[in-house]
């Protein structure tokens, strides 16, 4: 939108409501279309108002063509229209200038005439822009209906005659000047009306939507919740196909791979109308519009919706999945065609006869259904949303993962997902042609052999490719012992690649998004079976035909390749499979601007080979001599693929890349990334080779066994990588390019990484040509004997070496002048980090400040004590550091007026009451992360603020792990879990999959802590700026910028230094997306990640942030000296360690924290009175007094520029700080009149028994109630069966969150997803309405992620649930007739019982608790993931016992038949039980200890903080 | 990383010394090495902190000292030696006689006790000699450029090794009659055993480099010629001057500057003097003054030649003590009392004494006279004055005065005069960061440049140096065009 800020739409989001009504017979009625709008009017709460409060995201609905409406409408506009099926009914936005909607009307009329039809008549559809918002209205275009006829023309012809008008208008009206024209639809089928609305805003803008004779067989809905508030008419679904919820990850890769396709599009349908379509996917649209564009392309083209769905969407088909051959073979097949649109989507989609919906693999969204009795169905992503009499439900279901649904409206029937998917697979016989047609070079991932290696060769190489000794002994020798990544702690404070002095690695210039909020990242362990790595390279055909041939592709298990896989490839005389060999040399003696040529010489020869007909190419770097350097592998590669792409060739071949450029997984994940479909470290693998023959390392290992292992670190990185990003597969995660750049300038990046963010510029391929050409000189010019390789030092401090912020002589200073509590030697410090000519680590060392304003004197600017009051210690939780220092940090802050945040680990009790002294270790700001440790309704309204915890500066995107031996019993006891038992984080929050989720966590935490400001933690990345326009638009109060170099936590050493981006741009492009939304005034701004000084105080405020975090240095003022050794528990000072011989070690004192942030505020101070500030608040915002600091000459800096930095944009008049945060509507909470009626029970502790009517617009119930209780009564709560709620109909999400001890909560109906979440000792019981008809043991009755993170009560569900139940349960106890995918995932305590059949992957990291499980087909065993558990009969007399009780209560207080008829023959579904149980404490020690054992004695977990 | 929880495991050991019963009857090493076996051991207390204090702030080598302990714990000793040799030219002699600031500065000393990380220093040497894995110096290429060192102290013996590495052809010039300066005449053989230097001098003569001994630049060789065949030179003269006490008396005889005192000894010790040549101690009554670690050699050295009684006197107060093994002012050096093994020969130790005159018969010294004095701190400037403390002189019968008081600066000999080389306030020789002098191609390093210091510290100014007559050949020559 606009260039000169960081703002760029390419990184809006959205999420959603959707649904549909339709008439399973086909009959259309405008009762439908009522009952579509009703059903939008429920989702509203899942849609999103901008900075107006008015302006809507989007809604919208695509309706058959109310044919006997148009007929008679047209008739006033002098015309007449055909039989229904005849015509094609056009909607389209125009632009507002009658003159431009002549020129564009004139185009249709040409276009359409061009193509032999004719216009039948124009139509201005009224509408009423008066109920429109203040955005939405100035940006409203001029809504115009053409109606178009073919002679001779109708059904499927006449759709894709009318696919290539509109694909041509559309790009006639693109070389037009007015911009905002744009079609709806065009279609004989169907017809879009939609907007910029709020959900109920549709049908009062669009009259005709009311008129009786408006009918239609169905109605597809949709309300978008976006991340922007930009005006945007056409990105409001549903599009012409398609309505989406959820998003597309893989997007890039998926459109450039169409484009590259274009090249070889056929079709005797189209003929040659083929070029006419082009481009496929229309530039400018969303990740929805650019699915929709190809779904459609792939239906027109002949493939009915279900199967171009099941392209496009599929489901997972590993080994591990249990399911017919053909269907995998379907898939396998069509894996080889088409890469996945990878990503969190619940779609819904038709082809204006039939209608369905689908869920991506992993299932993240929800869809519930019901089917009526009277030949109605309902989906929705909610149920409830129409209200339908029990006694015509016919069936409530969910989506599954990876499951469709189908209403053929032609045959009047509903087909459900196994019969869809039966009939397609076996459309043609892909099983055969897959077996006679694939590819697998025999040898191929066979044991390698060991490698000669000579060690002078070697040495030379491995300096060439830039090795130091520190890769080698903290990256390639712990992947190979662990056959994992390896661990760091502390952050990264290492300077950028631009800023080091050093020659450096090309992937340094690289960082890799990640998911927060928008769509969740995926757990590659526990939920592995969704992910995989195989993928098929070669030569790709004709995407719109089918023939054996498309599958005559090499098949890859994975995309690592031996030496040996190599030389067999380039023997490969597999006929018509050829494959070629290039090299990525240059001619050292070019000099740096030599590189370039050779770039574009390497394109050129590998466009060659494609032209030749070669299948696969590969790249080499090997040979290196004097007289050659390596092109880095990753610009050879990304110049190639995009090469290709832009020549429509990139699908004509595959690549491969032999590279000595391949160490750790950041270089693998990279060359994938830009387009590599496999990759040879040869390297590498001579190194490991080479230090195994020597006797360094691996004695007890095989050669073989060291390749393998190293091979089984990557590919475990890889997933990781890619399911930071939510992406389940290499093939679409291969060329998606899901990095952004950090210091490389916008020609360069445009020319060789298209499409990639580069943000503050940086070097050119010169430069990059230099760095290479420095080490090929270090190897080949000045041999020396005996040489040892770099020391290294990107990890670990060398002097000499790379630049570190936090260097020994800082530290030492530092702590000194805490201790002392000497400003003067705090100012030696503060100099040491702010002199950045000397030690140039960070961006900002680059800043100055422009002293446009007159200084004011230090007396007037405001005190130190209210400045320290904006200061919070960064989130480290109890556990990951000692409690003393925990303590410490919370005393020292309380006592400044300060806060402190407790991290994600829970608190103890004991620390909500101040001690003799007056003085208090109450964290004020208390953490809510994805494993919800020790949250409950007590802790929550222990809190000033929650902070929501979506990503974490250390390692976002990622979950982790808290290893057993760390769990001592105090820690269990906070955190809710058994001492000596591994704690998982999972890495999404499984409330949040999106934005709509997020926003609903937050009125889950508002109801349950009133008065608690709620906050939002996110990581640096480009598109932070959208995702914290979201979370304003979610109503938080506060959203917390982390630069990507920060965190204290354990991670992986890949994601300490490749995940996220520095503060400084993070911050800046929060600020601005705020400021142009209009929604900065109405949201806090907090920033953390490397703070030390004053100086980063003023820069962070002037760049928009009101709050201020230090982590790491709180921890060096209170005795931490940069060990790094977080994760192994020997932290010799006593901070990160809960071994209590070092915890005794540990030194800090309040004092010194509180001396450090005072000088902090005192020199933050002295700056302020300097630029004249007398304020924190006049500086926040105040970018354009920023400067770049021209004194700092440095060869590889000067080329960065930070004007889109230090933009601001223009306010509207608005304050560009916070001025109050919006309150939340309470309209529709439930809770407001609980409590007023609960009083009796709330205050004397008497029974209460209230009833009350509940619809899906009801959300959080229970969670406001439960904070009364908790706030009088703690955890103890009220006495059992005190207060009963008795409600009836259908709840919304949330129902009974956070419910406390004592209160009964009675559910005649049905749930929404979240039932139960927080569970916090309370009871709830839930039941169908009374007069169903259906079987409850068969239908969904509460949705997805219900008792998420409960940590005590009962509950009792006659009906099913949906995808994963009581996920990191902890302590409840329920009973439920049956479950979906992912149950008890992550389970820590607590006891379930499942009285019918669970989904696949159930227990999966389910660490603690017992599950109960009726099998009655004996096939548990295969859906249950067996890693930790173990699976017996019940036969322990307490265990019967147990279940026996538990059952009868079920059957008494939710009267299920299916319970009663278990215990009426109790002795024989008894035997069917098994008991899922998890290795116990014991066990986990022993093998703890066997791990330990075999991995020598390093520590291999990551570890969570 | 050594052993993740070694430094929970064992607790620290140093080396041993012999029962000064023993050793103070011969000039041989007092020390008792740990065994090979013990120095694994030790090194697996290194943490491999993610800021190593030892490596980064405590050695002026920043030696790799966390990579090599790791090596050491691994058994990897060849490796351990590269990675040594990497940046220490001398290992031999630091892993002797080096103070070991690291040790202060080891973040195991801030609240346990130190990795003993010169033993493992030590032991990575001496087994790397014993293997055949220390070799003579083997350049890749000649470069056919020549190179001068003064001196071949540490400074200079550490230059000319890093510039014959590059392929230079190295002359060492040395005034006395064997190479090693201070390392030879400085230090007592009962410290550093002479052989160890004639191990590496050998090597060095193996490796090519050319020394000249027994000649005095600008004396018997004028700096003219010098300049005039050599494109380089690197001035490591050591800073000869020593202090002198200017007290009435000082002209007796029997009073003696350390450096000539030990000199002299560690000649006897190795056969080039007769003993009757010497100053000798035997059966006199001995005063040192100065506190140091040269005083505390002129202890050690005045009791194996049999002196009646050893005296030794400081200006500066008694340091307090300090027994524990971690230290108090981690990462510096503390101000501690340190008694080395000298001292446990025999000594009578007194502080804050002054020197007031030497009192003599025959011209010979007889007796001194001292006063006592008192230090303070001036609160406004941080200074230390001393004022004399009224009625507290004393005198002390002696036969023989060591004056061990330290070194003003670089003797300004001709090479400095004839040169004309700017000098720094303190005297000595002025260098940029590059370690030249004012004078285009002259560098200079050590002592001569910084004063007496320490010999880690002069190493690594001679590493210093050759990087920068490296950088200087090849951008005067524009042999080599680094992009």
């Amino acid at each position: 939108m606009n260039a000169t800020v960081l703002y760029d739409s390419r990184y809006e989001h959205d999420a959603c409501g959707v649904g549909f009504v339709v008439d399973i017979r086909g009959t259309a009625s405008h009762q439908t279309v009522t009952d579509g709008i009703t059903v939008l009017k429920n989702l509203v709460h899942r849609g999103a108002v901008g900075g107006d409060l008015t302006t809507g995201d989007g809604a919208g609905m695509l309706v058959r063509i109310p044919h006997r409406f148009f007929s008679r409408t047209v008739r006033d506009h002098g015309f007449e229209l055909g039989e229904p099926g005849t015509y094609g009914v056009g909607f389209l936005f125009m632009p507002p200038d009658t003159e431009e909607q002549t020129v564009l009307a004139r185009m249709v009329k040409e276009v359409v005439e061009s193509e032999g039809g004719r216009i039948l008549g124009w139509r201005d559809v009224p509408v009423r822009p008066d109920t429109l918002g203040d955005i939405a209205r100035r940006t409203m275009p001029f809504m115009r209906q053409v109606f178009v006829q073919f002679d001779g023309l109708d059904g499927d012809p006449l759709e894709r005659k009318l696919y290539v008008v509109r694909k041509v208008v559309q790009r006639r009206a693109r070389e037009l000047p007015p911009e905002r024209f744009y079609v709806a639809s065009l279609s004989a089928r169907t017809v879009v009306y939609k907007g910029m609305f709020v959900a109920p805003q549709l049908e009062e803008f669009y009259p005709d939507l009311s008129e009786q004779d408006f009918e239609s067989a169905f109605a597809l809905v949709h309300a978008r919740y976006s991340t922007n508030t930009f005006p945007s008419w056409p990105l409001a679904q549903p599009f012409r196909h398609i309505a989406h919820n959820g998003e597309i990850n893989t997007l890039r890769g998926n459109i450039n791979g169409m484009a590259a396709r274009e090249g070889t599009l056929r079709s005797p349908l189209f003929g040659d109308d083929i070029v006419k379509l082009f481009p496929i996917v229309t530039p400018g649209g969303s990740d929805s519009a650019a699915f929709d564009n190809v779904l459609e392309l792939l239906t027109m083209a002949g493939r009915s919706i279900a199967h171009a769905m099941m392209m496009m969407v599929p489901e997972p088909f590993g080994q591990k999945f249990h399911m017919s051959e053909d269907k995998r073979a379907f898939y396998e097949y069509h894996a080889a065609i088409m890469e996945p649109w990878d990503g969190p989507a619940a779609i819904a989609f038709t082809d204006g006869v039939s209608i369905g919906a689908a869920l991506d693999r992993n299932g993240l969204r929800p869809a519930r259904y019901t089917i009526t009795r009277s030949g109605r169905m309902v989906l929705a992503s909610e149920t409830g949303v129409l209200d339908i009499p029990p006694e015509d439900v016919l069936e409530k279901g969910l989506l599954g993962p990876g499951t469709m649904i189908l209403v053929d409206t032609a045959a009047g029937r509903v087909r459900k997902n196994d019969e869809i998917k039966a009939q397609v697979s076996r459309t043609r016989l892909y099983r055969r042609w897959l077996q006679e047609n694939r590819i697998q070079l025999s040898g191929l991932f066979e044991s390698p052999h060991p490698l000669p290696v000579d060690r002078q060769v070697l040495t030379t190489a491995q300096i060439t490719f830039g090795y130091t000794h520190e890769d080698i002994t903290t990256t390639l020798v712990p992947m190979v012992e662990t056959a994992q990544e390896p661990v760091g702690s502390m952050g990264d404070d290492e300077a950028p690649a631009v800023l080091s002095e050093r020659p450096q690695s090309f992937t340094r210039y690289f960082k890799q998004l990640f998911a927060q909020v928008t769509n969740p990242p995926i757990d590659p362990y526990r939920e592995s079976l969704v992910m995989s790595l195989m993928s098929f390279i070669g030569r790709e055909r004709n995407l719109l035909e089918e023939t054996p041939e498309h599958c005559r592709l090499l098949k890859l298990a994975h995309p690592v390749l031996t030496n040996d896989d190599v030389d067999r490839l380039l023997a490969n005389t597999a006929g018509d499979f050829r494959c070629a060999g290039t090299s990525m040399l240059f001619p050292a003696a070019d000099g740096p601007e030599g590189m370039e040529p050779a770039v574009g010489r390497l394109c050129d020869t590998v466009e060659r080979l494609v032209d030749d007909g070669y299948a696969v190419i590969v790249l080499s770097d090997r040979g290196c001599d004097a007289a050659h350097a390596p092109i880095p592998a990753l610009l050879a590669v990304s110049a190639v693929h995009n090469h290709l792409v832009r020549r429509a060739k990139r699908h004509l071949a595959g690549l491969v890349v032999c590279t000595g450029a391949a160490v750790n997984v950041m270089d693998f994940a990279t060359l994938i990334g830009y387009g590599a479909g496999a990759v040879n470290p040869y390297l590498a693998f001579e190194t490991l080779a080479d230090l195994k023959a020597r006797g360094a390392a691996f004695e007890r290992m095989k050669v073989e066994e060291v390749f393998e292992q190293y091979i089984t670190a990557v590919k475990k990185g890889l997933l990781k990588v890619m399911s930071k990003m939510g992406i389940s597969t290499i093939r679409s995660y291969r060329g998606a390019q899901l990095f952004e750049a950090l210091g490389l300038n916008s020609a360069f990046v445009e020319k060789y990484f298209p499409g990639t963010a580069s943000r503050i510029e940086g070097v050119g391929i010169t430069e990059i040509a230099r760095e290479t050409l420095m080490r090929h000189a270090r190897a080949w010019e000045d041999p020396r004997p005996d040489r040892i390789l770099d020391i290294g030092g990107h990890h670990r401090y060398r002097r000499d070496s790379e630049k570190h912020l936090t260097t020994p002589e800082a530290v030492v200073a530092l702590q000194r002048a805490v201790r002392e509590g000497d400003y003067t030697l705090f100012k030696e410090f503060s100099s040491r980090i702010d002199r950045q000519e000397a030690n140039l680590c960070t961006l900002r060392g680059l800043f100055t400040f422009r002293n446009v304003r007159p200084p004011v004197p230090l007396d007037e600017v405001e005190p130190e004590e209210s400045i320290v009051k904006r200061f919070v210690s960064s989130a480290m939780s109890f556990g990951s550091i000692s409690p003393e220092a925990h303590e410490t940090i919370a005393r020292a802050m309380n006592r400044l007026g300060a806060q402190s945040n407790a991290g994600e680990g829970g608190e103890d009790e004991s620390r909500y009451t101040p001690d003799w002294s007056g003085d208090t270790s109450m964290s004020k700001v208390k953490q809510v992360a994805s494993g919800r440790f020790g949250v409950t309704s007590n802790y929550l309204v222990h809190a000033q603020e929650l902070q929501i915890k979506m990503a974490q500066g250390a390692k976002p995107g990622e979950g982790g792990q808290l290893p057993g031996h760390k769990v001592d019993p105090l820690i269990a006891k906070v955190r809710h879990s058994t001492p000596g038992v591994m704690l998982i984080s999972p890495p999404p929050h499984h409330d949040i999959y999106s934005i709509e989720d997020l926003a609903q966590l937050i009125h889950d935490l508002k109801c349950a802590s009133p008065g608690a400001r709620v906050s939002v933690k996110l990581v640096a990345e480009v598109g932070v700026g959208t995702v914290a326009a979201g979370v304003a638009k979610a109503r938080a109060d506060m959203v917390l910028i982390s630069g990507g170099d920060g965190g204290t936590g354990a991670s992986p050493l890949s994601s300490i230094k490749y995940a996220g981006i520095p503060w400084e741009i993070g911050l800046a492009e929060t600020q601005q997306t705020l400021v142009l939304n209009r929604l900065r005034d109405k949201i806090r701004v907090q920033v953390d990640g490397q703070m030390r000084t004053g100086r980063d105080v003023v820069i962070a405020a002037l760049l928009g942030a009101e709050e201020f975090g230090f982590g790491t240095v709180s921890l060096m003022s209170l005795g931490c000296v940069m060990m790094r050794k977080c994760h192994l528990n020997t932290c010799p000072v006593g901070v990160a360690t809960q071994d209590p011989r070092l915890r005794a070690r540990f030194s800090g004192k309040p004092e010194h924290l509180m001396n450090y942030m005072r000088f902090v505020a005192r020199e933050a101070r002295e700056l302020m009175a300097r630029l004249g500030f007398r304020t924190v608040d006049e500086m926040v915002g105040r970018a354009d007094l920023l400067d770049v600091n021209r004194a700092i000459t440095h060869w590889k800096a000067h080329g960065l520029d930070f004007s889109r930095v230090f933009a601001v944009p223009d306010s509207g008049g608005l304050a560009r700080r916070c001025m109050g945060t919006p309150r939340m509507d309470s309209s529709a909470l439930l809770d407001t009149s609980l409590i007023e009626q609960a009083r009796e029970a709330l205050e004397h502790r008497r029974p209460v028994r209230l009833t009350t009517a509940i619809r899906n617009r009801n959300r959080s119930v229970g969670a406001r109630l439960s904070a009364e209780v908790s706030r009088r009564y703690g955890s103890a709560g009220l006495p059992p069966g005190t207060l009963h709620v008795k409600f009836s109909g259908v709840a919304g999400q949330s129902f009974g969150a956070f419910l406390a001890r004592g209160i009964t909560f009675e559910l005649e109906g049905d749930a929404n997803d979240y039932f139960g979440k927080g569970l916090s000792g309370g009871s709830l019981i839930v039941y169908p309405q009374r007069g169903s008809t259906f079987k409850s043991q068969n239908n969904i009755i509460v949705g997805n992620v219900c008792l998420f993170g409960a940590t005590a009560g009962e509950v009792f569900i006659q009906g099913m649930a949906g995808e994963r139940f009581a996920v990191r349960n902890s302590g409840a106890t329920a009973v439920v007739e049956g479950v979906g995918d992912h149950g008890c995932e992550y389970m820590t305590g607590g006891r379930v019982v499942i009285l019918g059949e669970t989904g696949v992957n159930f227990a999966a990291g389910m660490s603690g608790g017992i599950a109960y499980v009726l099998d009655t087909s004996q096939l548990f065993d295969t859906r249950c993931n067996l890693e930790m558990v173990d699976l017996e009969p019940v036969r322990d007399p307490e265990d019967i016992a147990f279940l026996r009780t538990i059952i009868r209560r079920h059957a008494e207080l939710t009267g299920s038949r299916h319970a009663d008829e278990i215990l009426r023959s109790w002795d024989d579904v008894l035997p069917a039980f098994v008991k899922v149980f998890p290795i116990d404490y014991k066990k986990a020690l022993e093998r703890i200890r066997e791990q330990q054992r075999r991995s020598s004695d390093e520590m291999t977990i990551t570890e969570e903080v | 990383m050594g052993k993740i929880t070694g430094f929970l495991e064992h607790r620290r050991a140093e080396p041993g010394h012999r029962p000064p019963a023993e050793r103070v009857n011969d000039f041989n090493d007092v020390t008792v090495p740990l065994s090979p076996e013990e120095v694994r051991v030790q090194a697996a207390r290194c943490m491999d902190c993610g800021v190593p204090f030892c490596h980064s702030l405590g050695c002026p080598l920043a030696n790799y000292i966390p990579d090599w302990n790791d090596l050491v714990y691994r058994g990897r000793m060849e490796e351990a030696l590269r990675c040594l040799e990497a940046t220490n030219p001398l290992p031999e002699v630091t892993g002797r006689i080096c103070p070991a600031l690291c040790e202060m500065s080891c973040t195991l000393a801030i609240n346990d006790s130190p990795v003993s990380i010169k033993a493992i220093e030590l032991e990575i040497i001496e087994h790397g000699f014993a293997r055949g894995w220390v070799r003579p110096i083997r350049p890749v290429r000649e470069r056919g450029v020549e190179v001068a060192v003064i001196g071949s102290g540490p400074a200079g013996l550490a230059a000319a090794m890093r510039l014959r590495e590059h392929g230079y052809a190295v002359t060492v010039y040395e005034k006395d009659a064997l190479p090693g300066g201070i390392l030879r005449y400085g230090i007592p053989n009962f410290k550093l055993e002479k052989h160890v230097l004639d191990r590496r001098i050998a090597l060095l003569r193996e490796s090519g480099i050319t020394f000249v001994c027994g000649v005095r630049i600008g004396e018997d060789i004028s700096v003219r010629y010098l300049r005039s065949q050599f494109p380089a030179m690197v001035i490591a003269a050591g800073a000869g001057t020593p202090r002198d006490v200017p007290v009435p008396g000082r002209e007796l005889q029997g009073i003696h500057f350390a450096m000539e005192y030990l000199g002299m000894a560690t000649e006897v010790v190795c056969g080039l003097l007769t003993a009757d040549r010497c100053i000798s101690a035997h059966g006199k009554r001995v005063l040192v003054i100065g506190g140091g670690d040269t005083g505390a050699d002129c202890v050690g050295t005045a009791n194996r030649q049999g002196a009646v009684a050893v005296h030794q006197y400081e200006i500066m107060p008694r340091p307090p003590e300090w027994t524990e093994p971690r230290n108090p002012r981690w990462p510096e050096w503390p101000v501690v009392l340190r008694t080395s093994t000298s001292h446990e020969e025999g000594v009578e130790r007194d502080w804050a004494v002054a020197t007031k005159q030497f009192i003599g018969e025959n011209g010979r010294v007889t007796a001194a006279e001292f006063v006592r004095v008192a230090w303070e701190r001036d609160p406004a400037t941080g200074k230390m004055s001393m004022r004399e403390l009224p009625e507290t002189h004393f005198r002390l019968p002696v036969d023989l005065v060591l004056l061990a008081t330290g070194f003003v600066h670089v003797e300004h000999g001709r090479f400095v005069t004839d040169l004309q080389l700017k000098l720094n306030p303190a005297g000595n020789i002025a260098v940029d960061a590059a370690s030249m002098t004012s004078v285009p191609g002259v560098f200079a390093a050590g002592d001569a440049v910084a004063g007496a210091s320490l010999v880690v510290r002069a190493l690594s100014q001679g590493v210093r140096a050759a990087a920068g007559v490296h950088a200087y050949l090849n951008r005067s020559s524009g042999a080599a065009t680094r992009p």
